[in-house]
């Protein structure tokens, strides 16, 4: 039983982690500043969610489960509205905005 | 600017109450999330702190500005991990390839939600979807950046709000 | 399990610095944000991680903390960053 837990942690995290690598590898590879946007917003929110989902089960009780999620909620919506911001600031600072098709 | 016939703000003490209700008791709840303890004297500090946040987040966003029901948001909850699993896949996808499958663009969405706290909402939602970014709106427009701007990204945003016109109720009422 | 933990927590850091490499790359001050950003994230998951590898729940309201400022740094980045054109109005469509 407890290692079926385990090994549902050691997906989710190992998961999470892949996409931590591919949100960096996303951010240092993509082409122009609204790509790496991407990178950014959808790889890493997802590799924190997976590495919470990972924890979920090491953690004692319900309540620190709950604060847990709310970390990741807090992330992850003020991640997104963050990521809304910084593209519309980066169209309005470089005037090309991407090199044609 | 947009035609907004900013009917009837008839039940609009009702609502404030409500909406300092819902949310004085969702912020307590948040605090005794964050700090579980039962002793009496937390728990005092955590309604005061409850009280000031409700306060600063009515003065912020007042309850005019449209509200969320939360019900019908967590109904469309495992949607929404699951397109953003697949958005985090995607990314991951052509971020690993050898040569990256990227035909960025731009798409601009006509959307049925007036310009306010509904939209914002909505764009929120749309950023965790796969391919696709919100990053500027116009008066009844919101312009998306996408990975791959050939893919059905109008389509798909419609589909998304269809389906969230029942949980993200705008500021004036539209009929 | 703990060293797991670690190991993952390990891992994750060493994402984020390498991805602070577009902090010194640029081009824009958008991209720089964009890896404060992945701090902020990345930063959060390595805390977790580690917190849960020495079995230490402190971590987690720094782990908190640290998402709190990660919010304030972008609303401030994005307040305060200059505009390149002053007095252009909203953003035309270039596409």
């Amino acid at each position: 039983m407890s290692t079926l837990v385990d090994l549902f942690s050691y997906v989710a995290i190992g998961a999470g982690a892949i996409f931590f690598l591919a949100g960096t590898v996303g951010l240092l590879r993509f082409p122009d500043t609204l790509t790496r946007l991407h990178a950014l917003t959808k790889a890493d929110n997802l590799g924190l969610g997976l590495v919470v989902l990972g924890l979920l089960p090491h953690v004692a009780g319900v309540l620190p489960a709950l604060k847990l999620i709310a970390i990741w909620l807090l992330v992850l919506l003020s991640g997104a509205d963050a990521s809304q911001l910084i593209a519309r600031a980066a169209r309005r600072g470089e005037p090309r905005s991407r090199p044609g098709p | 600017m947009t035609d907004g016939p900013a009917r009837s703000p008839a039940p609009a003490a009702n609502s404030t109450m409500r909406a300092t209700l819902s949310r004085g008791i969702g912020l307590f709840a948040l605090w005794i999330v964050l700090m579980p303890s039962a002793k009496p004297a937390d728990l005092v500090v955590g309604a005061l702190a409850a009280a000031g946040a409700t306060w600063v987040s009515l003065r912020l966003l007042p309850p005019a500005s449209g509200r969320v029901r939360f019900a019908a948001l967590l109904a469309l909850l495992p949607r929404f991990l699951w397109q953003s699993l697949l958005a985090g896949i995607d990314v991951a996808r052509r971020a690993f390839a050898p040569r990256m499958r990227l035909a960025p663009g731009f798409v601009t969405y006509r959307t049925g939600f007036p310009r306010g706290q509904a939209r914002n909402n909505f764009a929120t939602i749309t950023s965790l979807m796969p391919g696709s970014v919100p990053v500027g709106d116009g008066p009844d427009t919101i312009e998306f950046h996408c990975l791959d701007a050939s893919q059905p990204v109008v389509e798909q945003m419609a589909e998304e709000e269809r389906l969230l016109a029942k949980a993200l109720v705008p500021g004036e009422r539209h009929g | 399990m703990a060293e797991f933990l670690l190991g993952a927590a390990g891992f994750v850091l060493a994402m984020v610095a390498l991805g602070l490499v577009r902090i010194l790359r640029g081009p824009g001050d958008a991209d720089r944000m964009m890896a404060a950003q992945l701090l902020g994230s990345g930063g959060i998951a390595a805390l977790l991680l580690g917190g849960a590898a020495i079995g230490d729940d402190t971590v987690v309201d720094v782990s908190l903390t640290l998402a709190l400022l990660a919010a304030f740094a972008s609303i401030a980045f994005v307040q305060f960053a200059p505009p390149s054109s002053p007095g252009a109005p909203d953003d035309e469509e270039r596409t």
